[in-house]
């Protein structure tokens, strides 16, 4: 046995020995404030969703032109070229052309509320069986296999029906831009050839912000800067609160104060310089329940607070959790499907009145203070820059609605997509609820990040991918940590990526 | 309570004992690292679909703490390529069915030291520290204290019941140290229990008992203060300047903030036991009825000047403690009724944002001419509250 090797030195008085103490290495944080909406008043939801649209193809439609001109530039089939049309509508039967717009998918599983409603009025009228379920049951994917979806092409004009094999090959959602050449033929369907989207944006240099903030506030730009430590990242911590939680959780916090292991796991942990939490920390806590829970939901209804419906404990361990690890390290906190933040993308940031013991280490809400919070809760979507590299991320709703409408199970590809559409979400607000903005989509991808993460996927994976212009792209899926235990390291002077995992040991 | 030393040289330092932990005592959970590029759960990229192989697809390495029982640890370390370390984590006097108990051991943990200032009490913890945290600097001193006052009865009560609990507790950090930091481990696990077991409870009934004491005297003083003003001057300029606050005061100190706030408020009344209230009671009343009596009179003299001049005699046939004290007296109106306070809670937005309940102690009102303001309102309010009327509602629109 290995312990009883040094069993002596164990059993001694505790010696008086000052022991070395480790100091984290700094985090440089320098978060956007991209996603967050008008407070009070000045938040409206009751614009039209076309706006979003309208507005999103305004802006990706002049990259996805340029690309697309480039692509086909004095592109020719028997001896005809391949010509611009400005409108959906201005396409001409055989002609061979191009034009930009907006995709719509037509699927017939797709989840309809008003079919669910005439539904729901027919069989009350017909069979009286007011228990019969007859919503749409939730699927996993809501493709059909036989060809019975339809793609469409939009814009303000109109619409067009897209066909042919080329699409086939093709991830398309509803809401993503692209360019299509092709032909329109005698049914008046568009048969595609080709197709173009608008790619990664511009990336912005590691450290641009911060070297900008240096030069107005007229200081030196830093040329050397201390080595970054690693930033981790984690997802779906899922407290629940119901018996005890969980152990992983536990050692994860030890881990991070570099008290699970010796000298070099201590000296590892030291190398961590930031936690970022994306999204589910809490198991149950969304404010809207869901149809299911509504249908379960037994008794009748009470107003204020309800001790047998509101369970204080997984928000208190929460709490615990943050300010066990705020002394030692900075966090950043996203909203995910399941925390108590509003549901409708983006969500804004948990509120402090959540956390009591851990908003001491927050920036007071009516200050403005120059330094970002030590412990920032932010909104999701959120980007940022930290040690100097753009992050965005998101609590994985976006990624999860492209799933169902989507063949294939590759999450990597999804989100590789979402960037390349640069449309954080494209399913919104068709599929995925979203704030109706009007004049401005924040939603849509500006700067090309440095690492793009998605949290709360079924399983670990990452990649990186690369531009038309040399960007190169950290796309990490972070999966629940309830599920299982892994913690993602990224290095922030490589942009390398490695995994913790706790666990118990269990037979069988 | 030495039972924890006792406890620690008994079980832990002894060393027949220790060994036959180790080897009766089945949970051993240990800690084992690995870096493996290949391992089957995770590391790999399940290439399901092989026709796109990324190439910058690459091998991430992972590295794994496993927690587990003794009698698994050779089967747990098959699993991995490289062990970098094994550490035991718990030890525990009977087979752990469920790992996951432990958990309840660190929120223990937690909870016992929630007083203790992390920043500065976690460096012989052995912990990373980090000298960039930033945290509120005017803070207010930190919730835990609210929940542990609040829990301090209930929390007496169990103790000796949940010994068994506390020894279980006992081992982790003692042991999840290695031996060259069991200086730290030793005494974190000795010390702190002591203290834990020892100190606390007198703090937290000083704590508990504090406002109300402080209460009790204001507003005893408080009374004296208007029924003879002379006497009691000195305490009540005292008492006022820092008991009068204090009630508002004191609970905003240790509420967090906001939602916390109710908490106290209901917390800091039911503090004092119902003896404590009751005594408080009669004595008011006692007061109260002597203070009638002695106002009496003053109430018919209308005047400033002659309550000066009274104020005055009576210093005068008192004591010559404090004159300068007079001024006082007169400004502060001199009388106030010996009544009990009713609180009014107030609520108000703070320099952060936050609403805030207050309690406060209402502007004293005039003692007299309420009769027929009172009946006025009557009336008025006899008539606003006509929704009982259908007609009404119908007559106005």
């Amino acid at each position: 046995m290995a312990v009883a090797d040094n069993a002596e030195s164990l059993l001694q008085r505790p010696s008086d020995n000052a022991f070395p103490i480790l100091d984290r290495v700094p985090s440089s944080y320098n978060p956007l404030s991209t996603f967050i909406l008008p407070k009070g008043e000045d938040r409206h939801y009751t614009q039209q969703f076309a706006d979003m649209y309208f507005a999103r193809l305004a802006r990706v439609k002049p990259a996805v032109e340029q690309i697309a001109e480039e692509a086909w530039e004095g592109f020719e089939i028997a001896g005809e070229t391949a010509r611009r049309v400005d409108r959906v509508l201005d396409v001409r039967q055989g002609e061979l052309c191009w034009v930009v717009g907006t995709v719509y998918m037509e699927m017939p599983l797709k989840p309809n509320i008003l079919d669910d409603l005439s539904k729901e009025v027919y069989t009350r009228y017909t069979t009286k069986l007011k228990s019969l379920d007859i919503r749409t049951p939730d699927r996993e994917k809501y493709t059909s296999p036989g060809g019975k979806d339809e793609t469409m092409l939009e814009d303000e004009s109109g619409r067009l029906r897209l066909t042919g094999q080329h699409l086939q090959s093709q991830m398309l959602v509803t809401g993503c831009i692209i360019a299509a050449m092709g032909t329109e033929n005698a049914d008046g369907a568009f048969e595609v050839i080709d197709t173009r989207i608008a790619d990664l944006p511009r990336q912005p240099e590691r450290w641009e912000r911060d070297d900008e903030a240096l030069a107005i506030a007229g200081k030196a730009v830093k040329k050397q800067r201390p080595e970054s430590g690693k930033v981790a990242i984690i997802s779906g911590l899922e407290i629940s609160g119901d018996t005890a939680d969980n152990l992983y959780l536990d050692l994860l916090t030890e881990y991070l104060l570099g008290e699970v292991s010796s000298s070099p796991g201590t000296s590892d942990a030291a190398q961590i310089s930031r936690l970022v939490i994306a999204g589910n920390s809490l198991a149950h806590a969304s404010p809207i329940p869901t149809r299911d829970e509504l249908a379960t939901r037994k008794g009748g209804k009470k107003y204020g607070y309800d001790a047998s419906t509101y369970n204080p404990t997984p928000t208190e361990h929460l709490d615990d959790f943050l300010a066990a690890l705020l002394p030692s390290i900075p966090i950043t906190l996203l909203p995910g499907t399941s925390d108590p933040a509003n549901v409708a993308l983006p969500q804004q940031p948990l509120h402090h009145a959540l956390f009591p013991h851990s908003r001491e280490y927050a920036n007071r809400p009516t200050e403005e203070e120059a330094s970002p919070s030590w412990f920032d809760s932010v909104t999701n979507p959120w980007e940022g820059d930290v040690d100097g590299w753009r992050f965005l991320g998101t609590g994985g709703q976006p990624i999860d609605d492209v799933y169902k409408y989507v063949a294939g199970e590759d999450r990597l590809d999804m989100m590789e997509h979402l960037l390349r559409w640069r449309c954080n979400a494209p399913t919104a607000p068709d599929t995925l609820w979203c704030y109706p903005f009007q004049m401005q989509d924040p939603l849509l991808i500006k700067d090309c990040p440095h690492v793009y993460f998605v949290g709360n996927q079924p399983r670990f994976e990452t990649r990186v991918i690369d531009g038309p212009a040399g960007q190169l792209v950290r796309i990490i899926a972070v999966p629940k940590f309830r599920e299982t235990g892994v913690l993602v390291l990224v290095d922030a002077e490589t942009l390398g990526v490695e995994c913790v995992q706790f666990g118990t040991f269990d037979r069988g | 309570m030495d039972k924890y030393k006792e406890y620690l040289a008994l079980n832990v330092l002894n060393e027949e004992r220790i060994t036959a932990h180790t080897n009766g005592g089945p949970s051993q959970p240990s800690t084992n690292s690995f870096t493996q590029p290949s391992s089957p759960p995770l590391s790999s990229m399940p290439d399901r679909d092989g026709e796109e192989d990324h190439e910058s697809e690459e091998t991430i390495s992972t590295t794994q703490f496993l927690v587990a029982r003794e009698e698994d640890v050779e089967e747990a370390k098959a699993q991995f390529d490289e062990i970098t370390s094994i550490h035991i984590y718990t030890l525990e006097p009977t087979p752990l069915k469920d790992l996951q108990v432990l958990t309840n051991c660190n929120r223990e943990i937690q909870k016992e030291y929630a007083h203790e200032d992390p920043l500065k009490d976690w460096r012989q913890y052995g912990t990373v520290q980090n000298p960039n945290v930033k945290r509120r600097t005017n803070r207010r001193p930190p919730p835990p204290a609210a929940p542990v006052a609040t829990t301090a009865a209930a929390k007496m009560a169990p103790r000796p019941s949940t010994t068994t609990i506390a020894k279980s507790t006992e081992p982790p950090p003692a042991k999840r140290r290695k031996s060259s930091e069991s200086a730290a481990s030793a005494s974190r696990a000795s010390t702190p229990q002591v203290d834990a077991a020892a100190i606390p409870p007198s703090k937290l009934e000083a704590k508990a008992k504090a406002p109300t004491l402080k209460r009790d005297k204001s507003d005893i003083f408080k009374s004296f203060a208007k029924s003879k003003p002379p006497k009691p001057k000195k305490q009540d300029t005292a008492s006022s300047a820092e008991a009068t606050p204090a009630p508002e005061d004191e609970p905003m100190d240790d509420a967090s903030e906001d939602e916390q706030e109710e908490d106290f408020a209901i917390t800091a009344p039911t503090v004092d036991d119902k003896a404590a209230r009751q005594a408080r009671k009669e004595r008011e009343e006692a007061l109260r009825n002597m203070m009638e009596d002695e106002d009496e009179p003053m109430e018919d003299a209308p005047e400033m000047q002659a309550v000066a001049e009274q104020q005055a005699t009576l210093i005068d046939s008192k004591a010559e403690e404090e004159p300068e004290q007079k001024e006082e007296v007169t400004v502060s109106g001199g009388r106030r009724r010996g009544r009990r306070r009713v609180m009014k809670k107030q609520t108000v937005k703070d320099e952060e944002g936050y609403l805030v309940t207050k309690e406060e102690p209402p502007v004293p009102k005039k003692a007299k001419a309420p009769v027929s303001s009172g009946s006025a309102a009557k009336g008025k309010k006899g008539a606003k509250a006509g929704q009982g009327n259908i007609m009404s509602f119908f007559g106005k629109k």
